[in-house]
């Protein structure tokens, strides 16, 4: 089970999150994500959406699938509850998302960046920090 | 590790982190401001990012820091960079993903005693007619023709329908209008969030703020633009809304591969970019100019909603309700201009990410009227404390290629602001200073209380001592939507 925390910065918001594997990694930025921009309790998995995103490196991978969860919840009022992935390595992501009704911003993020992104193996899983523009 | 102590005191307002500090360093670093300006920008990773900009291809003179200068996400806001045209590069992530945010004033006759009585209804009434906050209410709804038009036509769009005068357009940097925008280079998600948003403030650091000229510095550049003491302003700050965020995700993501494919190496990956004549550059300067384009359109129609709000609840209460432009300017872009370097004329590309232009008096890029007093520089502070109007200066033409600071900077994370405050404390506080605010998001006021910004006259001080601009008046806020 990933987790992930909050950290400082003086003008956007930033995230350090861990998972077990690249799954885990994905699933934990996304809920870290959710948490940064809206009440999570309140994200329900009522409807599923099917995701195909493919991408040169994992991090760019990384900020597409948190940019296109972006994107649903400002354009399409969808909000992010969990995934099952079909397909993740490095260059492709296959999913079925789930989720529901918007429940409404707490704070906003225009994107997330590529700001020193890289995403660290370490003995338990992976390990990576994440800033969102506001 | 950089420290203090590596950096040359140049005058007491400039300090330089020499070229040799950093083997990847192409030119040295300059922070401008005050000793303290420059320990405050150790307080976060503003230098290190400074740095890093100092490292990119074809950069000229300095990578430079404004006194407002705080940490961004690949840039640091406050940060200046100007690169050759034939040999430098352009950067999606030096203008970042609010494209042509920016700053809109309006001046008037009403003083500030005539409006007291109605300031609660005008307040209220704003906020009902300039959409704010995250989602798709705008003033505007424009169709797909409209968008189309606004993306190369700017602001004179918004006048061409009404929603202004050309007196405006005039007193907006490059008239509202950047040459060389291309609608198809566009992305089609960017077009989708376009569509919703024209007219509209947004959310974050966003605002609408009325205010009171409480000081003025030079009566005759502020007769010329139009300031008062004890008259009312409007300012509005606010850019290219989904749009501008859709276009630098997207340039920031294909441009990913260029260094590699171009020969040079990149400190950050927020720092991506190309050679600005490469097919890849180019894309981007015309898809950089359509977003701003639909923010100068956006600022523009904002402006008109203030204009009909002002006469609605106003019109036979106060002598005279009209609201002239002073001038709009942009603090995220990448500019193309002429500067002189080294005493010789360059082509550049000089990007202001979080900092103003500032032109002296007798620019050729500068309106009529404002030629003899050089350009407005609007510097927004926090919406408890004060605004400046500065105006722009020789010395920034020679220093900062024509530069000057974008605000006060933050200097507290949003998360201690709101550990440390809540919306509904603020909003008494200010209301106890005699500052109305109307908000949809509490979490949001926290996140923009005053102490969450560094001192304006602090910045402004060093602004001045720095000679990058001088002052010409001080407004104080009356009433704020935060968006």
């Amino acid at each position: 089970m990933g987790q992930w925390q909050t950290l400082d910065h003086t003008a956007d918001l930033a995230l350090r999150v861990w998972g077990a594997d690249l799954e885990d990694l994905f699933i934990t930025a996304a809920q870290g994500l959710m948490s940064l921009i809206t009440d999570p309790t309140r994200l329900r998995a009522e409807q599923t959406r099917t995701l195909e995103l493919t991408a040169p490196d994992v991090e760019t991978l990384l900020v597409d699938w948190l940019n296109e969860l972006l994107y649903l919840s400002e354009c399409h009022h969808f909000g992010f509850a969990g995934a099952t992935f079909h397909t993740l390595n490095e260059t492709t992501l296959q999913a079925k998302v789930q989720g529901g009704p918007w429940p409404g911003y707490t704070s906003y993020v225009k994107a997330a960046t590529f700001h020193n992104l890289a995403i660290h193996r370490t003995t338990s899983g992976y390990e990576t920090e994440l800033v969102f523009d506001t | 590790m950089t420290s203090k102590q590596d950096f040359k005191r140049i005058t007491p307002y400039i300090w330089e982190l020499p070229r040799e500090h950093h083997p990847q360093m192409r030119v040295p670093a300059r922070v401008y401001g005050s000793a303290q300006v420059l320990e405050m920008a150790f307080r976060d990773k503003s230098i290190e990012q400074l740095i890093n900009v100092a490292t990119l291809p074809g950069i000229l003179k300095y990578a430079m820091a404004m006194p407002d200068v705080h940490q961004g996400y690949g840039f640091p806001i406050g940060g200046v960079a100007a690169f050759d045209y034939d040999r430098g590069i352009i950067s999606p992530g030096g203008v970042g993903y609010d494209i042509n945010c920016g700053v809109r004033m309006l001046a008037s006759f009403i003083e500030a005693e005539e409006i007291a009585p109605y300031l609660d209804a005008l307040n209220l009434a704003l906020y009902q007619h300039c959409p704010s906050g995250v989602g798709e209410g705008s003033a505007v709804h424009a169709s797909q023709k409209d968008l189309e038009a606004i993306l190369v036509q700017g602001a004179e769009w918004a006048v061409k329908h009404g929603y202004g005068t050309r007196a405006d357009l005039e007193r907006t940097e490059d008239g509202g209008r950047i040459p060389g925008a291309r609608v198809e280079a566009v992305p089609k998600r960017a077009w989708e969030r376009g569509l919703t948003q024209v007219g509209s403030l947004g959310s974050g650091n966003h605002f609408l703020e009325i205010d009171v000229v409480d000081e003025v510095y030079d009566a005759d550049v502020a007769d010329v633009f139009g300031l008062r003491r004890g008259s009312i302003v409007v300012q509005i700050h606010c850019g290219s809304r989904g749009l501008g965020h859709e276009v630098c995700g997207q340039y920031l993501r294909q441009m990913q591969d260029a260094p590699r494919k171009y020969g040079f190496s990149i400190a950050d990956r927020e720092l991506v970019a190309a050679p600005v004549d490469s097919p890849e550059g180019q894309n981007y300067l015309a898809a950089m100019a359509a977003a701003a384009n639909y923010a100068f359109a956006n600022r523009q129609v904002l402006a008109h909603q203030v204009r009909r709000t002002f006469e609605q609840v106003l019109a036979g209460k106060v002598r005279n309700w009209e609201l002239h432009q002073v001038y709009d300017v942009a603090h995220n872009i990448a500019k193309i201009e002429e500067h002189t370097v080294e005493g010789r004329k360059v082509k550049a590309v000089v990007h202001r990410k979080g900092a103003t232009r500032a032109f002296a008096p007798g620019h050729p890029a500068l309106p009529g009227v404002y030629r003899v007093t050089g350009q407005p520089v609007l510097v927004p502070g926090s919406m408890g404390t004060a605004s400046y109007v500065l105006v722009g200066t020789e010395k920034a033409m020679q220093e900062t290629f024509g530069s000057s600071c974008h605000g006060a900077g933050r200097m507290m994370s949003r998360n201690q602001a709101t550990r440390e405050r809540h919306g509904a404390e603020v909003r008494e506080e200010l209301r106890q200073q005699g500052i109305l605010v109307q908000t949809g998001s509490l979490k949001g006021l926290a996140e923009e209380a005053p102490e969450a910004y560094k001192d304006v006259d602090l910045v402004v001080e060093s602004v001045v001592g720095a000679g990058i601009a001088r002052k010409v008046a001080r407004v104080r806020p009356l009433a704020v939507i935060k968006g």
